[in-house]
């Protein structure tokens, strides 16, 4: 985390709390109110939305809930308005809670239709407030509500909470973003399941950040309720709100912590110059112009276009200059001799494991084990239920039966970024990388959260060193769509590393590699094991397999058909067949 | 009458292809043999239009298809039977038949040829009606391959048409590509299960790691060295 | 809660059916496009409503009947749904996007309305504006009548389509596998241009009975995007039949609500319903 960012925040936010002394006019107070508040409003729905990719229509219920909080306590039952304020808080952040504690479990909730429910809970509260005593249909007046002196006069003091509120905001958006929370939070944006298979609470995770945009927009709302000073459903409960938000962030740029700050500014001061005259009409159609345009030529908005400008620079200087180690050895790699003797010691044991999807067992009854050291190979035809394994083995997939004991602790049935902790660390045959981090970062988040976990400073260190290992350093700061697969599947091997995993489960690192990249990347487990870790190697290369395996195991149809040494077992009749087919047999 | 030239394809995550160049000879069976991941699967979908190619050429019946667009490819004369036979679930049995039949030039044979698919898989007729995602995997196999006959194409891709079945069915399988390619259709078949594939076709292709390893008559590949390595790794 | 007659109540039903026909002739479109193009079009509340103020303006300025708009803004909103799909297209837009691309169309279209026509409310006067028949009590308005019986020919009319015809099926197949469908010569590319036409072509007819029932005014347009997205879900994406359907069963629940309740507790049951159906049966979105 930088302190000087976190000052800066602090510093400028003193800077404009002097105005008011400075006897400027009650017009740029109300002015300069509304840009922060709708810095506060947009800043946090970003906490969520920006950062987990779960984009919020419901921003106008939070924000509704903390006026009509704040509205009630104060202007009904009068309240102190200063106490109303955490109540709002309270209220829009315990909504936000409750409603994520249900939609969270749902796992296909996402994208447009997490979208979609939040805005149909903005109206189902809407009707509520309407048609109970918390509204009743006329709004509330707030004019009689004392507003605490905070400056030297009323509009002065609104003016100091929205600053006050705005700073906080940002603040808290700027921790989080440079935190290990916010980098979990970027990782179930860019893919859910491998974050949760990498060992991040992807649950509570959501929910904590859930919490604190509603608990921010809330705020806005206590305190945006004595601004306004009459409160009414329809205003309150506009579509206005969560559409300004989105389309804010968007236009700053959603993936970064001041992203949406920007995009507030630029917005409210855009509608500001086309409502000063007859021009209000203009000033929409124009906020609806440039929505198209950001989404259709820069979907990544400002800040967003600044960071793919500066990477682009870097990342050109680094191209020219390719280390010598990349140049790949195309000797051809003979079986490797002295196979250090694994040990005895069982690290997993898999006891009936079964998986069945409609009736049908993708894996059936499958029980070995895995020695400490060793590699054990995984394979089988295609469709036997090697990927299947893995998923269970990483806990991505719940068994239907079985036991999955790994160092003496049984698994199943855990979540899997218990599984990730637990010591367990897989890759994926189709890459899998977290698409809008660097290289370097998608290996420093599973540093973080893998295994014991790291802080943020310590896995970017240690990230360095898996991604030399790898031979990626003259990449670290690219995104992986620039990279190529072979260097894709390098970053799948350099990130399972990071998480300093005891077994390491590698699923068809070497298909779609060239034959001298197919070397390079044997070389390179049969280090990860000189290392001291255990692999599971599923692999159709069969030169590789016997090259690297101490034991191999035989899937066919979901059951186990083989295993022992791999030149004896690949000799079995069965294992012949259910290669080549039955009339071999 | 078709020709694939040095073909080099690479995109996204699949398997990717280098200087691969196979060529199927009008009425012959030609097999593509080889472990998984080793590009089969994007072969045979680079030659049905579904991927772009980086390098090479396409020549079929004598014109360059390489560049021309997707949709093109079932006009030219080319259908495939896809890899998990990809039917459209939501759709009866008989739409996926006649969508398969879209072009106007198989249009308007649409009733003779589903005859002749009815013949060929008796038990699809019974299932027209039904949806195509209700099937059993065997089922779905035959209207994937029916889907591909109702194009009326000069040339048939079958992708691992063996996956997933129980091994009885599969005989029933290959005997329907068997009669298919007797009955004067060429076929260029990929498949995992050697054995089978070797007793259908006349000719084979041996594709490991993204390369052609090595080519030939199909009635001694199995005893060759190569396809043990491939396989077995022995 | 207050028992009403049994009138009252049929009476409420009724228009419980007619307000349903009304949801789902805006929803079939959107449905449609949402379902088979993967392309969440909130401009169609936009087009229903320029379609709307169209026809408008061609009655009371022009002296045209109302029912022959439909003969110039069909063709003219099919003409700016091909453009529409073919700017989506061009940048390759995902489905979470074309929701705010279309929200930025929503809000020009609304500009617009304001700048030509005000933010006034403006009203539709036709021959046939103000009819109504009675039937056992029970009173019939014609507009409404016409909505909703336009509603099930085109809602039945697309089912046919796409139940009978190759383009119907190919629209289909497109929508379940893409790749494959090209395979097998279809062109995808023409067939969403020209689905996304019919689409909004839709929504101009949807507009033209709009303005006959209702009156208009530019910032209604969001208040309907809550309900008719309801409808077009639990009626299920690319349905030709099941938005009427839902929508008349969203139509009546409120209707009901209304009179057991009050008017302003009906957007509950549409919402409520909507939630549910999000949270138990997403499979089928």
């Amino acid at each position: 985390m930088n302190k000087v960012i976190l000052s800066g925040i602090f510093a400028i936010g003193l800077a404009f709390a002097v105005l008011p002394w400075l006897g400027v006019p009650a017009f740029w107070e109300s002015f300069l109110y509304l840009l922060f508040h709708w810095i506060v409003l947009a800043v946090s729905w970003n906490i969520l939305s920006g950062y987990t990719g779960y984009f919020s229509f419901g921003h106008g219920a939070f924000f509704g809930a903390g006026i009509y909080g704040a509205a009630y306590l104060a202007g009904t039952i009068g309240w102190p308005f200063l106490a109303t304020l955490p109540a709002a808080i309270l209220v829009a952040a315990a909504l936000g809670v409750g409603l994520g504690a249900v939609v969270f479990r749902v796992a296909r909730v996402r994208g447009e239709l997490f979208a979609l429910l939040t805005l149909a809970i903005t109206f189902v509260l809407a009707t509520i407030i309407l048609n109970t005593r918390i509204d009743g249909g006329p709004g509330i007046y707030l004019i009689g509500v004392d507003i605490p002196k905070l400056g030297p006069s009323q509009s002065a003091s609104i003016y100091m909470m929205g600053l006050i509120a705005a700073v906080a905001t940002l603040a808290i958006s700027y921790i989080i973003y440079a935190s290990k929370f916010g980098t979990g939070l970027f990782a179930i944006h860019d893919d859910e399941d491998v974050a949760e298979v990498m060992g991040v609470p992807t649950y509570r995770y959501k929910l904590y950040a859930l919490a604190v945009s509603c608990g921010l927009a809330g705020l806005a709302g206590g305190i945006h309720a004595v601004f306004i000073s009459y409160v009414t459903v329809s205003e309150t409960f506009s579509i206005a709100v969560p559409l300004s938000v989105v389309l804010m962030s968007i236009l700053g740029g959603s993936r970064h912590w001041i992203g949406p700050a920007v995009g507030a500014v630029f917005i409210t001061c855009l509608l500001y110059f086309f409502t000063s005259g007859d021009y209000a009409v203009f000033g929409r159609a124009m906020v609806g112009l440039i929505l198209v345009i950001v989404i259709l030529f820069m979907p990544s908005g400002v800040l967003g276009m600044i960071a793919q400008w500066r990477r682009g620079r870097s990342t050109a200087a680094a191209v020219t200059a390719p280390p010598a180690h990349e140049t790949a050895s195309t000797a051809a790699v003979v079986r490797l001799a002295n196979k250090p003797a694994p040990s005895t010691e069982v690290l997993l044991q898999v006891r009936g494991l079964t998986k069945a999807f409609a009736g049908l067992r993708a894996v059936d009854n499958v029980t070995l084990e895995v020695r400490k050291g060793e590699i054990l190979g995984l394979i089988g035809p295609n469709g036997s239920g090697k990927s299947t394994f893995i998923n269970l083995v990483s806990g991505h997939f719940k068994p239907t039966a079985g036991e999955i004991i790994f160092e003496g602790q049984n698994l199943a049935g855990l979540d899997a970024h218990r599984f990730a902790q637990a010591g367990i660390a897989r890759t994926y045959q189709i890459p899998r990388p977290f698409s809008q981090m660097t290289v370097l970062e998608n290996v420093a988040m599973v540093a973080m959260f893998g295994g014991t976990g790291m802080s943020r400073a310590e896995a970017t260190q240690a990230a360095e060193e898996f991604i030399a290992f790898a031979g990626l350093s003259h990449r670290a700061h690219a995104l992986p769509d620039d990279l190529n697969l072979h260097q894709r599947k390098f970053l799948e091997l350099a990130r399972a590393l990071a998480a300093r995993p005891r077994l390491l489960m590698l699923d068809e690192v070497l298909s779609g590699l060239t034959p001298s990249e197919i070397n390079e990347a044997i070389e390179m487990i049969q280090r990860i094991r000189d290392r001291g870790t255990t692999i599971i190697f599923v692999e159709h290369v069969m030169r590789a397999v016997m090259a690297l395996t101490d034991r191999i195991v035989v899937l066919n149809y979901g059951a186990m058909i083989a295993q022992g040494n791999a030149t004896d077992v690949m000799n079995e009749e069965s294992v012949k067949a259910a290669y080549l087919g039955k009339a071999h047999a | 009458m078709l020709e694939a030239n040095n073909l080099k394809v690479a995109y996204g995550a699949a398997p990717a292809l280098w200087d691969v160049s196979i060529h199927v000879d009008t009425g012959e069976l030609v097999c593509v043999v080889g472990p998984n991941g080793a590009g089969k699967t994007t072969l045979i979908n680079t030659l049905a239009g579904l991927n772009r190619v980086s390098q090479g050429s396409i020549v079929f019946h004598g014109a360059d298809i390489t560049r021309i667009a997707p949709h093109k490819f079932c006009q030219a004369g080319i259908a495939i039977v896809p890899e998990s036979r990809r039917l459209f679930a939501g759709m009866t049995v008989l739409e996926n038949l006649e969508l398969g039949s879209y072009l106007p030039a198989a249009k308007a044979r649409r009733r003779e040829t589903l005859e002749q698919v009815c013949a060929l898989f008796p038990a699809v007729r019974q299932k027209l009606p039904m949806l195509a995602g209700s099937l059993s995997g065997g089922q779905q196999q035959m209207v994937a391959i029916g889907r591909a006959l109702m194009a009326r194409p000069r040339l048939l891709l079958l992708d691992e048409p063996s996956l997933g079945l129980a091994p009885s069915i599969v005989m029933d399988m290959f005997e329907a590509i068997r009669r298919i390619n007797a009955d004067g259709l060429s076929v260029l078949l990929v498949e995992q299960n050697v054995s089978m594939a070797m007793a259908l076709a006349s000719r084979a292709y041996v594709l490991e790691e993204g390369r052609i390893a090595m080519e030939g008559p199909a009635n001694d590949l199995l005893q060759r060295p190569e396809i043990r390595k491939a396989y077995l790794g022995l | 809660m207050a028992f009403p007659s049994l009138n009252l109540l049929l009476q409420s039903i009724l228009s419980g059916i007619f307000i349903g026909g009304m949801y789902g002739l805006i929803g079939l479109g959107l449905g449609l496009s949402w379902g088979l193009l993967r392309q969440i079009n909130l401009a169609h509340f936009g087009f229903v409503f320029l379609s709307g103020y169209l026809s408008y303006h061609m009655v009371t300025v022009w002296g045209i009947d109302p029912l022959l708009t439909l003969l110039i803004l069909a063709p003219l909103f099919f003409a700016i749904g091909v453009a529409q799909q073919w700017l989506l297209s061009r940048f390759k837009i995902s489905p979470f996007n074309s929701l705010l691309v279309t929200f930025g169309f929503t809000v020009m279209i609304e500009s617009l309305i304001q700048y030509v026509w005000t933010a006034d409310f403006r009203k539709l006067q036709s021959t046939y504006g103000e009819e109504k028949f009675k039937i056992g009590g029970l009173f019939v308005p014609v507009p409404e009548l016409l909505t909703l019986l336009l509603a099930i020919l085109l809602a039945f009319a697309v089912w046919a389509a796409m139940r009978f015809t190759d383009i119907g099926k190919a629209m289909r197949a497109m929508a379940e596998d893409g790749p494959i469908a090209a395979a097998f010569g279809i062109n995808q590319r023409l067939l969403s241009l020209l689905l996304s036409g019919v689409c909004v072509a839709f929504a101009a007819i949807a507009g033209v009975c709009f303005a006959l029932t209702f009156t208009l005014t530019p910032t209604q347009i969001f208040s309907w995007v809550g309900v008719v997205f309801a409808v077009v879900m639990l009626g299920g994406l690319g349905s030709a039949i099941g938005p009427l359907v839902a929508g008349i069963i969203i139509g009546v629940s409120e209707a009901i609500a209304m009179v057991l309740f009050a008017p302003s507790w009906a957007p509950i049951v549409s919402f409520s319903l909507l939630i549910l159906m999000l949270l138990f049966r997403p499979g089928r979105a």
